[in-house]
């Protein structure tokens, strides 16, 4: 598989970031109840940083409060402050559709459009780019690319994007995500419907993308946290019980609680 | 789709601009979509309004006798709605007698008896015949089955009970062929197709397990349909029950053909007698004074009221067997 | 106990094929090229049903395209802006309601809304009354439709900053467009019969009219006029024009199934 990157490459890599995303003191709850409790921690840009915990702890939702995609459903709250570049994105005058041009989003089933695959990958482009039909056909073809899926789909950009197989389907789906160029891109458990060959797939890709985008990944499993991410945050009935480098959670984590589950005593 | 195309630019706007449009058009949307969905409670209340304003001068000028009268006499312009309503009421009410036995019949037949590749054919054939139009019964009903009952069924029967008091009144002569009893029989077969397809429907949600283990036990199809199958489906059933009931009561066209349209209340099945929704049509475009007309929307409005709160009973029993299934 | 199901389901369906077999039988007696190309005749002449074909078309389609876009409308709300709404599940409630309604009180509130102010009967006011009893069909095959589109597809599509209507023109339309398509067919497949609301808002016509506001013909009440005459030849016509109608139904209910058939094998 992927492999791991070596310590002294993270540590430079966290020295030279700047905090992309900062939640301060956030709160969320799901009509009565309390789903994430006084979260606080800071992503740095360009890096991947993983989620992990069992389920129902709250990785999915923290994900899910970055692009305000909670909003479509009613009686979900969250109080605090997520600042992207420094700008909270929880008030009221953020635009959200602005917001989520700028925080992409790839979920845990595939969902291709039910469009053609060129149009899957226009679809985000033009909704805010005026750009000509030749200039749209090279972002299409270096969207795919980044997606690693131009080889494959090139001689049929016009089939639906639903005649793909599962693996090509999320490809499919990150390059659309690129194609509006965001500035992070949020993977709520990418692989977890997916064959070990395409998983392998997703996280070379992943492994790539950080070089220009700040990715958060959600993830059930350790080893692919292990595999992508220099940064790991483990979250635990609400609450974030520990955050720090990849390695140190994976080897010598602090907390017992991220001990137990790392090393599958729970979860 | 053209949504697309809207969706771009018209020019060369910052985002910001896009943005704004974009709350813009969302707003107009959002509005349209609850606008419409307004106009449909608008609707219904406006069917209500309408009917009260047009019934108004029937019902303040007979009160309460216009429900308890039997005269319908459009020379002296006494207007008395109890034979539609009892004709209505009749029709309707042998009409499920014999609808919901053979309905819940074919419904069974086709969940657990039928041979598997019979019942998807069958099933949708049902469905059809559920969508043909009401005209198509009452016309039939004209040429075919009254005929039928007036030269053979009808004069048997009347033989048959001559001599037994009660039955004797319910089944008097002389055979019209046309009457209360056919168009019961037109608004069962026209009513069938829907008990048993909403019967059907409901059987579907058993959950199989439930019907595996007492399988599992050694029930028989039959055990297995009155001990698990019905009880857990009571409500449905009922549901669907009254639905058809909806349908009957408001029925036009089927029954207009071949009840006789006669303003009175006999004993007999055979009499020709009339119904509130076969009044209307047989009657409205040749009444003379508002007083007339008016005592016509009266009977559309006694009618609107009985459907509506029979349709508001089986919609509220197939919200309960829907919500138990989706939980 | 179970061969009595056997048995209601032989009566049931025999009864049912008895009336198809009449009326396969008695209608196609007078199929003809002249039903298509003839007015409808005087009493005791030869004609066809060729203005009351063109009435039914012409209400049919004025009656779908002003029902469609306020039924479509309106399922969208209750399934996409207001799905959680209260106002959703009173309008889901009535809109029930207003769907199995006799279709002849329908015809009276058009009478009053229309007819009376008018001061007379008109085929626009048929139209009306038949979009009435399209608007229910479309809402409820529209609302249902659009709730199989699965969340997580608006999801993804609001997550790539299209706003909600987008999502719902281009994603979830697209998603539920053969269910809505068999809803419009299915609503047509329901005014095609329906004689009640037209017989006194767009009442009959003898002769040919193309005029909105002026009675117009139409193959229901055609019917039942006929029908219900003592002249031979309107009886026949009545035959052939209810067998025109219920083909018309089975081939569009037909068409429709298919399309929701085909959907739910993907």
């Amino acid at each position: 598989m992927s492999q791991m990157l070596s310590p002294d490459m993270t540590i430079a890599a966290e020295a030279a970031a700047k905090a992309k995303i900062e939640v301060k003191n956030l709160n969320f709850y799901y009509g009565q109840s309390k789903a994430l409790k006084d979260i606080t921690l800071s992503l740095p840009e360009r890096s991947v940083t993983a989620f992990i915990g069992p389920s129902g702890c709250g990785k999915s939702t923290l994900l899910r409060v970055f692009n305000r995609i909670y909003e479509l459903y009613p009686k979900q709250t969250a109080e605090g402050q997520v600042l992207l570049d420094g700008k909270n994105v929880l008030d009221r005058s953020q635009d959200l559709n602005l917001l989520r041009t700028k925080i992409g989003m790839v979920f845990q089933k595939p969902t291709p459009f039910p469009m053609s695959i060129y149009e899957n990958i226009a679809f985000g482009v033009r909704l805010y780019e005026k750009i000509s039909k030749s200039e749209m056909d090279g972002r299409v073809e270096q969207a795919l690319k980044r997606a690693a899926l131009w080889n494959e789909v090139k001689d049929k950009l016009n089939a639906s994007g639903l005649s793909l197989s599962g693996g090509q389907q999320q490809r499919l789906c990150i390059a659309r995500t690129v194609a509006v160029k965001p500035e992070v891109i949020l993977l709520d458990e990418p692989a977890s419907a997916l064959d070990p060959l395409s998983t392998a797939k997703i996280e070379e890709l992943i492994d790539e993308l950080q070089a220009d985008y700040t990715i958060v990944i959600v993830t059930h499993n350790m080893q692919q946290a292990a595999r992508v991410s220099k940064q790991t945050a483990f979250m635990y009935l609400g609450e974030l019980v520990e955050f720090d480098r990849t390695e140190k959670i994976f080897t010598s984590p602090r907390e017992k609680r991220t001990q137990d589950y790392i090393t599958g005593r729970f979860g | 789709m053209s949504a697309i195309q809207e969706a771009m630019p018209a020019t060369r706007g910052s985002r910001d601009a896009i943005v704004r449009r974009f709350a813009m058009t969302d707003a107009i949307f959002h509005g349209m979509t609850r606008a419409a969905a307004i106009l449909v409670l608008v609707l219904l209340g406006g069917v209500a309004i309408s009917l009260f304003a047009g019934s108004w001068q029937a019902l303040s000028t007979f009160g309460f006798s216009f429900l308890t009268s039997e005269s319908w006499n459009p020379v002296t312009e006494k207007f008395g709605a109890l034979a539609p309503i009892y004709g209505t009421i009749v029709t309707s009410a042998i009409a499920i007698l014999i609808a919901v036995p053979l309905g819940i019949g074919i419904a069974i037949f086709l969940t657990e008896l039928c041979p598997r590749p019979l019942r998807r054919p069958i099933g949708m054939a049902v469905e059809l015949l559920a969508g043909i139009p009401s005209i198509i019964y009452g016309i039939w009903g004209l040429f075919v089955l009254a005929p039928f009952l007036q030269t053979t069924v009808q004069p048997f029967i009347i033989s048959v009970f001559h001599g037994i008091p009660g039955l004797n009144s319910l089944f008097a002569g002389p055979p019209y062929g046309i009457g209360l009893l056919t168009s019961s029989l037109i608004l069962a077969i026209m009513v069938l197709p829907f008990i048993t397809s909403i019967t059907k429907d409901v059987f579907d949600t058993v959950p199989p397990v439930l019907k595996e283990s007492a399988y599992g036990i050694g029930c028989t199809t039959w055990e297995v349909t009155r001990r698990v199958v019905i009880p857990y489906t009571r409500i449905g059933i009922m549901g669907g029950v009254m639905l058809g009931l909806g349908r009957a009561l408001g029925e036009t066209m089927a029954v207009t053909f071949v009840i006789g349209n006669a303003h009175r209340i006999s004993t007999s099945l055979f009499a020709p007698a009339t119904t509130i929704s076969a009044t209307i049509a047989n009657e409205f475009t040749e009444a003379v004074g508002d007083l007339y007309t008016s005592s016509l929307v009266a009977l559309g409005l006694i009618l609107f009221l009985i459907t509506f709160l029979i349709l508001a009973i089986a919609r509220y029993m197939l919200m309960r067997i829907d919500a138990r299934t989706g939980a | 106990m179970m061969t009595l199901c056997v048995i209601a389901a032989g009566i049931g369906l025999a009864w049912l094929a008895l009336i198809l077999g009449a009326l396969l039988y008695k209608g196609s007696a007078g199929l003809s090229l002249d039903v298509f190309t003839q007015m409808t005749p005087p009493p005791g002449d030869a004609g066809g049903l060729l203005n009351a074909i063109y009435g039914s078309v012409v209400m049919t389609v004025i009656a779908v395209i002003v029902g469609t876009p306020i039924g479509v409308l309106a399922g969208t709300y209750m399934a996409e802006y207001g799905r959680f709404s209260k106002l959703t599940t009173v309008v889901r409630f009535i809109n029930d309601i207003l769907l199995s309604a006799p279709s002849i009180i329908i015809g009276l509130f058009v009478y009053e809304l229309m007819v009376r102010p008018m001061g007379h009967f008109s085929a626009l006011a048929g139209a009306v009354a038949l979009a009435i009893l399209v608007i229910p069909v479309v809402v409820r095959t529209t609302e249902d439709m659009l709730n199989l589109v699965p969340n997580a597809l608006r999801e993804a599509g609001t997550a790539i900053g299209a706003p909600r209507w987008v999502v719902i023109k281009s994603v979830a339309y697209r998603a539920a467009l053969s269910g809505i398509v068999t809803g419009i067919l299915l609503s047509i497949a329901r005014i095609s019969g329906e004689t009640a609301p037209l017989l006194f808002t767009a009442l009959n016509n003898q002769f040919w009219s193309s005029n909105l506001n002026a009675p117009m013909a139409s193959l229901p009440v055609t019917i039942f006029q006929f029908a219900l005459s003592p002249y031979e030849e309107w009886q026949q016509l009545a035959w052939t024009g209810a067998l025109i109608i219920t083909l018309t139904v089975l081939a569009l209910s037909i068409v429709a199934r298919s399309l929701t058939g085909r959907r739910e094998d993907k």
